[in-house]
């Protein structure tokens, strides 16, 4: 029985999505838990290509989908997109974010100083094969430091734009509901810069990693310098309809600057934020939004190439559907392949018997 | 004037084809700046029915920015452009984008130094000239075909090569698919930029032979721009001279190369000669 | 003081058709706009929904934002009511809506499609949506949306008759098989969706609403009722559907329709026909049910 007109299609569905759940087992509530704390890194990559901030949610997606990535935003994004928007969060704000981790490639040290936090940029990968035979992984405590550091900084770029080395962007007044949402609009070109830097938010981790890394290595020209990177508690503010401002919670957000020399005078800055702690991807996007101004036309490194195909739901999709039958378009191709080939058969037939006979 | 129907300017055909006191091609103020640079300074231009006017100039002259505006390709900031043709009556830069495009399809063509600038080099070269004709409205394929073929043998192409793609042809078959494109639906104006540099000169002979041919048969008025005066002595019957986006002298062919008056002019004619 | 609870409407796990009415309010707007604008493409947000893209999503959520209890809805995939992803879709509209499921063209008020128009005539009642992949026509000349939108504005066509122009050149006959560039009530190329050539003749002038959506490329477009559809066809050349007017379906012994090709061990093929509800319902009137069987569009294999 061939799967295009299966008779019974139904049944044939039901059992393969029995199939692939079976592999996957029970999940419940002590599994998504132990998704959500053990592999938190993850979970933020999630979060961000759905442009979801719900690490429970995104951690059940893992669950669900087995850890396929594109399966588990999906999940995500569909479920998204059916909650109602209930208001519009304030602005944030540099010098307001709870800083965990903030360095700069540019200076060897800057306003507020480098502070390392979190990261593994810096250890042996050292593949610990020992685990597999019982031993434990326990973390080192961390070591206080006699004088902790300051939970907000300044931003270096703003020190940047008093000494003229930055031009600042022109503010524009737009009142919060007024503000693009690509979540409840089409992604136009040439796009806003608020839907860019939207869709390079929740754009694929690798899809941005990719054609960012390609812009690094000359065939963009652009070569940036990690001007600011944060990794950051943001609080969600809302305001009141009274007035009072308040927060309802907080969220991890990474956000990269990265700089480039454009002209003698200024230096140019690229930028890429997105939800969850997420370092490639904000350096390979920031890379792309730098390097946009200059991209030669019809290169990939232009706008509607970079954001269109680093859409990890639609790009996945599509490569997915090529699984669906496509019959009735090869039958037509078909038909028309052999028309043609009888068309430049009886041709060649015809030309040989006008040959003149030797 | 409905948006889908493409103006209707139809060429007068009765009208006296070699009439050289009347100009086909008037511009009158047209400055520009890119930046900083001035790219154009007040600069008149009047071109008869039937003529070739040459521009030289060096690179930077403005020649070829003037050229691309006389193509409505570009727009000055300031200046007026009109075309003899019935119905077209108002300065050009004033009319929008589609009609722009629907004049310039019809009545002007062109050939650019650059044949990837005018050509798909990949389609057939009975395709590029096909284009032209359908951009007309021309929808019988019989009807392309032997239009698309009159035009590229006038311009001295082998037709047993028509369709061909013109990436697989030489520098000069590629120029006159070119012309066979810009001629195909007998333009009110030819614009020549720079047709035959890079070519080897054997191959230009040949082409500025096929270009002289078409002027004295079809007395197409043409407005051709080169750096080569060679090729503007071969061709033009006057010649404008430019420099740093401002006309320096203009005059008959003959009277520009045997008595040039502005030094610069002088300067350029002597270290040709 | 109220209390929260009384402020809120009751929680509900999920929307009535599934979509938020914030979504569905949109394209209702887009739909309107689509219709009043025969064949040019509507951009709208496009949600996310629970089915991946390129899989009907596009084709899904106008379906969803159309739907009601008293629907009844036919969903076929390349002419089959029983492919699995139509039998999928199907299964999804009717219990999120509530709406009944049928693979009759006659009985359906909503017919979701990949790929086919039925072979029976379609009413002022029905509306047809049709999936579409790809909404560009003149994706293949010009890569750039904002490009091509500015090719449309100009209705500058050239190009697409440039294709036909080539391909007559180099195989003496238009090769183009499905998602046939057509001109729809003068003014708009659209492509048709990928359905075969057969098919395209039914939405010229034809009495149902047909809604075409793109999903993934967030874009939809409309062929209102009584609208001219003319696919591009140089005027010496006629436009030709494909060669199926003489094969004979192996099911129902039916001739004169669009068919499927099944090869067959011996090196030959056999033919059943593509639209599986028509096939379907011939077979049952052939032994005997009362089956009602709606008039064709296609008769003795020629477009009526």
């Amino acid at each position: 029985m061939s799967y295009v007109a299966a008779r019974g299609g139904e049944q044939a569905i039901e059992q393969s999505e029995r199939l692939y759940r079976e592999r996957l087992g029970t999940i419940d509530a002590t599994r998504v838990d132990a998704i959500a704390r053990s592999l938190p890194w993850l979970v933020d990559r999630i979060m961000g290509e759905a442009s979801l901030y719900a690490p429970r949610l995104a951690a059940l997606a893992l669950a669900q989908s087995g850890g396929d990535l594109y399966e588990a935003v999906l999940l995500l994004r569909a479920w998204r997109t059916t909650q109602p928007r209930l208001a519009v969060a304030e602005p944030l704000r540099q010098d307001k974010l709870f800083t965990h981790r903030r360095i700069s490639a540019a200076f060897k040290d800057i306003p507020g100083g480098q502070i390392l936090g979190p990261t593994l940029d810096y250890s042996h990968r050292i593949l610990r094969t020992d685990i597999l035979d019982g031993a434990g992984l326990e973390p080192e405590p961390v070591e206080m430091s006699p004088e902790p550091a300051p939970p907000h900084q300044p931003s270096l770029a703003s020190w940047q734009k008093a000494q003229g080395l930055v031009v600042d962007f022109e503010r524009q007044d737009v009142p919060k509901q007024d503000i693009p949402d690509l979540t409840r609009e089409p992604l136009l070109f040439p796009a806003g810069r608020a839907h860019r830097l939207q869709s390079l938010a929740r754009a694929d981790t690798g899809g941005l990693m990719a054609l960012g890394y390609a812009v690094m290595r000359g065939y963009g020209p652009s070569h940036p310098t990690v001007n600011e990177l944060r990794l950051v508690e943001a609080d969600v503010e809302i305001s009141h309809p009274r007035g009072t401002v308040f927060s309802a919670g907080r969220v991890r957000v990474s956000q990269a600057e990265v700089a480039s020399k454009a002209g003698a005078e200024t230096i140019d800055l690229g930028f890429c934020a997105t939800l969850g702690w997420n370092e490639v991807k904000i350096i390979a996007g920031g890379t792309l939004d730098l390097n946009e101004p200059h991209a030669t036309k019809g290169s990939p490194f232009e706008e509607e190439f970079f954001l269109s195909h680093t859409e990890p739901v639609e790009g996945a999709g599509f490569c997915q559907h090529f699984k669906l039958p496509h019959y009735v378009t090869f039958q037509s191709t078909l038909d028309a392949m052999r028309d043609a080939r009888r068309k430049q058969a009886e041709m060649a037939s015809q030309a040989a018997a006008e040959e003149p006979a030797e | 004037m409905s948006l889908i129907e493409a103006p209707s300017f139809k060429r007068d055909l009765d009208a006296p084809k070699l009439n050289r006191t009347q100009p086909i091609l008037t511009m009158h103020g047209i400055s520009h700046r890119f930046g900083d640079v001035r790219a154009l300074q007040d600069v008149d231009v009047t071109v008869y029915a039937g003529e070739v006017l040459g521009i030289v100039g060096e690179s930077g002259s403005g020649k070829s920015t003037l050229l691309r505006m006389m193509n409505l390709e570009e727009k000055p900031d300031q200046g007026d452009y009109r075309l003899a043709i019935p119905g077209a009556t108002a300065n050009l830069f004033a009319l929008d984008r589609f009609a722009r495009r629907m004049l310039r399809a019809r009545h002007i063509g062109i050939v650019y130094q650059n044949p990837h600038l005018g050509l798909l080099m990949r389609n057939s070269s009975s395709g590029n000239v096909a284009e032209r004709l359908l951009i007309s409205g021309e929808r019988r394929f019989s009807a392309l075909r032997s239009r698309g073929r009159q035009a590229l043998d006038a311009s001295e192409f082998p037709t047993e090569r028509m369709d061909a793609p013109p990436i697989e042809l030489s520098g000069g078959m590629q120029q006159r698919v070119q012309l066979a494109k810009a001629i195909a639906l007998e333009p009110a104006l030819l614009l020549l930029d720079e047709p035959t540099t890079g070519l080897d000169v054997s191959v230009q002979a040949l082409v500025l032979d096929t270009l002289k041919r078409l002027q004295r048969e079809r007395a197409i008025t043409m407005v051709l721009v080169s750096h080569d005066l060679g090729v503007i002595r071969t061709m033009a019957d006057r010649v404008m001279v430019m420099r740093k986006g401002r006309v320096v002298e203009e005059g008959l062919a003959d009277q520009i190369f045997q008595d040039p008056q502005h030094p610069y002019t002088q300067s350029l004619v002597h270290a040709k000669l | 003081m109220k209390k929260l609870s009384q402020l809120t409407l009751p929680s509900q796990l999920m929307s009535y058709g599934f979509l938020d009415p914030s979504a569905k309010r949109e394209l209702r707007r887009k739909l309107l706009k689509a219709i009043a604008i025969p064949g040019c493409q509507i951009p709208y947000a496009s949600r996310e929904v629970p089915m991946a893209r390129g899989w009907g999503t596009g084709g899904l959520q106008v379906t969803l934002t159309l739907l009601n209890s008293s629907s009844v809805v036919k969903v076929i995939d390349q002419g089959a009511d029983d492919g699995v992803n139509a039998a999928s879709i199907r299964r999804f509209l009717a219990k999120v809506s509530g709406a009944r499921e049928t693979t009759d063209t006659c009985k359906a008020t909503i017919i979701q499609s990949r790929h086919r128009v039925p072979e029976e005539i379609m009413r002022e009642d029905q509306i047809l949506v049709l999936q579409v992949p790809e909404p560009e026509p003149l994706r293949p000349v010009e890569h750039h949306i904002s490009a091509a939108r500015q090719m449309h504005a100009d209705a500058n066509y050239a190009r697409l008759w440039l294709i036909l122009y080539e391909q007559m050149v180099r195989t003496g006959r238009i090769m183009q098989a499905t998602e046939y560039p057509s001109l729809v009530n003068g003014r708009y190329v659209m492509s048709p969706s990928p359905i075969p050539r057969w098919d395209v003749p039914k939405l010229h002038m034809a009495r149902h609403l047909t809604l075409l959506s793109a999903g993934r490329e967030k874009r939809l477009y409309a062929v209102p009722p009584f609208t001219r559809v003319e696919p591009l066809a140089f005027s010496d050349v006629p436009y030709r559907v494909e060669d199926h007017a003489h094969l004979t379906c192996s099911r129902s012994g039916l001739k004169g329709f669009f068919m499927n090709e099944i090869p067959k061990d011996d090196g030959g093929s056999h033919f059943e026909l593509s639209d599986s509800g028509f096939c379907e319902k011939t077979l049952r009137r052939a032994a005997g049910e009362d089956v009602s069987i709606g008039a064709t569009w296609y008769r003795n294999g020629v477009m009526s």
